[in-house]
């Protein structure tokens, strides 16, 4: 008989698989649980998946986007390549995961937000998702109120829920599982809005395996982090750039594709991404797709309407205007979202077009909204979005400040994730020291390290004020084809054999990047008529990673100089507060609150943001006096 | 001290209820705090912060009125250094020196001109708004005669220069119910001057040479009660008076330094024609809210008046026009249509240029919110689909009898969405206005008739 299933064996991790002929290399390594870096997840046309055939025929299709000399060292695309016989195939250090984001601090500093404030009540444990085991009565000729009612009935025994629902789906499956559970089962209840729905019934049981996903959908980079709602545990996390990209960086651009092509294409790329994340996080954690009750979502307004199939047009033009900012909780199934079938989706509220649901879960994980005193949470994404408020009133505006800090747009820029440089330190005389995420060899920057880099070269005299390289010193800087470049690290040190370097154009997007943000401070505290110093406390989030040096932020004149006791620096926030709201109930209703009450500034209706743009294009800022600790420690 | 958002915010109920149509009442103390709306618009704010915010939305400059009822100037209550923080209210005000050493005839000869210097530009009328009478050699009697002489010939409001109390009177006696500005209280007639000012209720001006001794004066003559003041800081040079004017208008707005919160009047000092209105119209941009100019020759007014026009625009508020067909010269079915976009500055120089062309042509205007057509176009103001529903709701089909329309040279990149949507044949226009006469006399062929 003619064989139709071929083996794959993935090196460096030494992983068989057998697929079916005609599976591509892409497939093989998903299913094999190898992961391969793959941005636009398999059109062929990122060109990230890039792996090596050792042994066995393979068909590949053809493509511009390897070079001839790798083609003949045996280099394919992963998703552009079929399997026509057993073959052996290593993926290099470039497609190799980016790692893990690191989350090990997670928890800590979950907490650690948290102490300064006293008098913090905890947000009740109700997840959003519970599991309840029952060992019902079996009915009699007494005792004969229908299946479906016995089951409320044995639910509001234990819990106190006026309303609940169930879908035909399962009202139908009832009468199986009790019977064949023996009378003894595992209801799962799902909250909606202010009903709760049975949303699954299984025999025996399974209060162990419950599991949810919360999900930070940026404009560049997407987050997810599995946990498990039994014992409130982060297990895992996994990132991956947003493959929307691939239609425009910026949300106007995609809006105006969506807008010309439809809003599909952007919905599926986004709902992609999330169901690769899930699937990267479950098979690494050995957990069934069913075992996956709800996935959070705390994302950028924008990034919702397309997940969401919500017409994104109003939200570029004027007035700006969101279909909606209170999603309900919807079948995650009914999006594309690949998890339990009854499994729900949320999305956490947005407060304005550019202001989404991912400060809403900031505020939130930063307990700015009960606050005594007067607080700022700064969150540096793709847009730099400000807060400024306390108990009482709120006030918050979205400065675009583009990619750059998330590695985008910068030549050796990556997420913060395994093989970043996150930590810099640049002596007068060029020597370098540096660490990674993970400890291993470098494969880029991410954003706290090219925080470093910039702040580094400054005050060592390598960047002037106006964020110029400065070719004569020391002659570290190389002058390539008419560009400046400051040569990080050579090749020959690095994982991916390319050396890593910061280019003119580089501090050029950094620099307006931090311009951006600090105009937006500056503005937003302006409009308020409030002194940097009645701010008592600072919180800076983003998805930099574990470490960020505040010193160095500062140096660069992207946030304010104020005692650096007051700074604190809560990464990613997004992600925190969406795991909050999966474990409580009470957190979500806050989250509701914060967004209603909140109050959104349009940084367009500021006449000089144009002028504090400009003036916050230098190092730190062209008025020195903002920065009076700064001034004292650069070399001139 | 005008209120911040903030301080407004903790006066208010704070319930979010939205009964204002804003969507916070913080957002509610934001808009209040930039004027864009009024207290009112709440209808469960107290009593308490009524009054409070009232008393705090005193205007750090007060509003001084001269002359009665239509034609009376108003000026003063402006709020802001800088236009583009918010806008200038009230235009200054441009007056002719006449003195009172004229004759008769050459009176008469003066006012009439002074009459006759309108203009329309950008769809607006423009021209001078008072006359000032020097007093310098005549008696009581003359110069009260040459003002009712004035007054006869125009219904502009007067400004009596002369700081002899006993002069000012008998002219008042004749004149005082027109409301003339008495010009001026110094430290030596004070208080006459202030009296007549009372009894006339009239807005009298102030003159000191340096600001503290304004501000002593002002203080006394307002415990007088009278409190319709201009402030005039002296000095006749450009480079002193520039800075008494910026110091005023910043102790005024920025300090809110009630004893100088007046508008002011200054007097140009240049001889040559040229250099007297630049010097004019350097006062107008900062800060005068008088500016008296000798203006021997008519064609001094127009560039003042210009810039005053420019100055005193909203920027925030686009000028526009109304969005229609607009017709230039006696069209006929074969005239040309152009179309362009309802800025006025945009219009106004299109319509300039079609009317040198001696073309007569239609110009269809689009509704794009006071644009300009990069602007608009790149503002999503002006799109294909729009352009051809306005030309349709304008019946342009209808009214000529050829089928080509002309676009702005500048948004040559969206023709043949044009063409799709409307179906007619789209002729790229000039870039510049200034082309326009020659593009309709040599290049413009009307289309295929229908």
């Amino acid at each position: 008989m003619k064989k139709n299933k071929t083996k794959v064996t993935f090196l460096p991790q030494n992983e068989t698989i057998e697929v079916e002929k005609g599976t591509t290399l892409l497939e093989a390594s998903i299913r094999a649980g190898v992961y391969v870096n793959s941005i636009c997840g398999g059109d062929g046309i990122c060109g990230k998946c890039r792996l090596v055939v050792k042994e066995g025929d393979v068909t590949a299709h053809p493509t511009t986007l390897l070079k001839r000399e790798d083609i003949k060292k045996g280099y394919v695309l992963a998703c552009q390549t079929e399997v026509i016989d057993d073959v052996v195939v290593e993926v290099p250090p470039e497609s190799r995961a980016e790692g893990k984001i690191l989350i090990d601090k997670d928890a800590q500093r979950f907490r650690a937000l948290y102490a300064p404030m006293k008098g913090q009540v905890f947000f009740k444990y109700e997840p959003l998702i519970q599991k309840i085991h029952l060992e019902l009565p079996p009915p009699s000729l007494q005792d004969n109120i229908s299946d479906h009612i016995r089951l409320y009935r044995s639910i509001r025994r234990q819990k106190k829920i006026p309303i609940m629902q169930t879908g035909l789906k399962i009202i139908k499956a009832i009468p199986y599982v009790l019977r064949k559970g023996n009378w003894e089962i595992t209801a799962t209840l799902g909250v909606r809005g202010g009903t709760v729905e049975i949303i699954q019934v299984e025999g025996g049981n399974t209060t162990d395996r419950n599991f949810a996903v919360a999900v930070d959908v940026g404009t560049s980079t997407v987050v997810a982090h599995l946990v498990n709602l039994t014992t409130f545990e982060t297990m895992d996390a996994e990132a991956t750039y947003n493959s929307q990209r691939v239609y425009g960086e910026e949300v106007t651009r995609r809006i105006i594709y969506a807008e010309q092509k439809g809003e599909n294409k952007l919905r599926e790329a986004i709902v992609e991404d999330i169901n690769n994340l899930i699937t990267t996080l479950i098979s690494r954690n050995n957990i069934y797709l069913n075992d996956i009750m709800a996935v959070v979502c705390a994302g950028n307004t924008a990034m919702i309407h397309f997940l969401l199939g919500l017409n994104p047009s109003y939200l570029r033009k004027e007035p700006y205007i969101p279909v909606c900012t209170y999603p309900p909780p919807v079948r995650a199934a009914e999006v594309g979202i690949k998890i339990n079938p009854r499994g729900l989706l949320y999305s956490l509220p947005s407060i304005a077009s550019w202001v989404g649901a991912d400060i809403t879960a900031g505020i939130l994980a930063t307990g700015l909204y009960q606050a005594d005193e007067l607080t700022m949470l700064i969150d540096i994404g793709t847009n730099g979005e400000i807060v400024i408020g306390n108990k009482d009133w709120m006030v918050c505006c979205s400065a675009s400040a583009g990619p750059a800090f998330e590695g985008s747009g910068v030549r050796s820029g990556m997420r913060a994730a395994e093989g970043a440089i996150e930590k810099v330190k640049i002596s007068e005389e060029g020597k370098i020291q540096y660490t990674t995420i993970g400890g291993g060899k470098p494969r880029g920057v991410c954003g706290s390290g090219l925080i470093d880099v910039m702040a580094e070269l400054f005050k060592a005299g390598f960047l002037d004020r106006s964020g110029r390289l400065n070719p004569d010193i020391n002659g570290k800087i190389r002058d390539v084809k008419g560009e400046l470049e400051f040569l990080l690290i050579p090749s020959s040190q690095t994982l991916t054999k390319d050396e890593i370097v910061i280019t003119q154009a580089d501090i050029e997007n950094l620099l307006r990047a931090k311009a951006a943000i600090f105009a937006g401070i500056n503005a937003l505290t302006k409009m308020l008529s409030i002194e940097f110093s009645d701010i008592k406390r600072i919180y800076l989030a983003g998805g930099f990673g574990n470490y960020l040096d505040k010193e160095n932020a500062v140096t660069l004149g992207l946030i304010p100089d104020v005692q650096r006791g007051r700074v604190q620096f809560v990464g990613n926030t997004a992600i925190l507060g969406a795991k909050m709201t999966l474990l409580s109930k009470d957190a979500l209703d806050t989250a509701y609150k914060i967004s209603r009450n909140i109050t959104y500034y349009d940084l367009i209706t500021y006449p000089d943001y144009m002028d504090e743009f400009m003036s916050a294009k230098f190092l730190p800022h062209t008025d020195v006096s903002k920065f009076p600790t700064i001034m004292g420690k650069i070399k001139r | 001290m005008a209120f911040t958002g903030l301080q407004i915010y903790k006066l208010l109920p704070k319930t979010n209820c939205g009964d204002c149509n804003f969507p916070t009442c913080m957002a509610f103390a934001m808009q209040l705090a930039a004027k864009k709306t009024s207290l009112d618009q709440c209808p469960h704010v107290s009593e308490e912060a009524k009054a409070q915010l009232a008393e705090a939305s005193a205007p750090p400059m007060k509003l001084v009125s001269i002359g009665n009822d239509e034609n009376k100037l108003e000026i003063g209550q402006e709020t802001v250094l800088f236009r583009h923080k918010e806008k200038f209210y009230h235009p200054t005000g441009v007056a002719i020196l006449v003195e009172d050493t004229i004759t008769d005839d050459e009176l008469d000869k003066e006012i009439s001109s002074i009459n006759q210097l309108k203009f329309t530009r950008v769809g607006e009328e423009i021209g001078i708004n008072l006359v000032a009478l020097q007093y310098s050699s005549t008696n009581a009697e003359d110069y009260a005669r040459l003002a009712e002489k004035i007054i006869e010939k125009t219904a502009l409001p007067l400004i009596l220069i002369c700081q002899d109390p006993s002069i000012m009177e008998p002219a008042l006696k004749v004149i005082g119910d027109r409301r003339p500005l008495i010009y001026s209280a110094t430290r030596e007639n004070f208080e006459k001057m202030a009296s007549l000012a009372k009894h006339y209720n009239s807005p009298l001006a102030v003159y000191a040479e340096s600001l503290e001794e304004l501000a002593d004066l002002t203080q006394n003559i307002k415990k007088m009660g009278v409190d319709n003041l201009v402030l005039d800081p002296g000095t006749r040079k450009t480079g002193s008076a520039l800075e008494y004017l910026t110091k005023l208008r910043r102790l005024a707005v920025d300090k809110v330094f009630r004893p100088l919160g007046y508008p002011t009047i200054i007097f140009t000092g240049e001889d040559d024609p040229f250099q007297e209105i630049v010097q004019a119209a350097t006062y107008v941009c900062k800060y005068a809210n008088i500016v008296v100019v000798k203006a021997k020759n008519t064609w001094q007014i127009l560039p003042l008046l210009t810039v005053r026009q420019n100055i005193y625009t909203d920027p925030q508020v686009p000028n526009a026009v109304d969005s229609k067909l607009y017709e230039i010269g006696a069209v006929t079915p074969g005239s040309p249509v152009i179309v362009t976009t309802n800025f006025s500055l945009t219009y106004f120089t299109v319509e300039s240029e079609v009317g040198n062309s001696k073309v007569p042509t239609h110009i269809s205007v689009v509704e794009t919110e006071g644009m300009g057509v990069l602007n608009a176009y790149a503002g999503d103001k002006w799109s294909a689909e729009k352009v051809a529903k306005t030309l349709e709701q304008q019946k342009v089909r209808e009214k000529v009898d050829h089928n080509t329309i002309i676009i702005p040279g500048l948004v040559a990149v969206f023709r043949a969405e044009l063409i799709d949507e409307f179906g007619w044949n789209v002729l790229v226009g000039p870039e510049e206005a200034a082309r326009i006469p020659s593009f309709l006399k040599n290049e413009w062929k009307p289309g295929s008739k229908k």
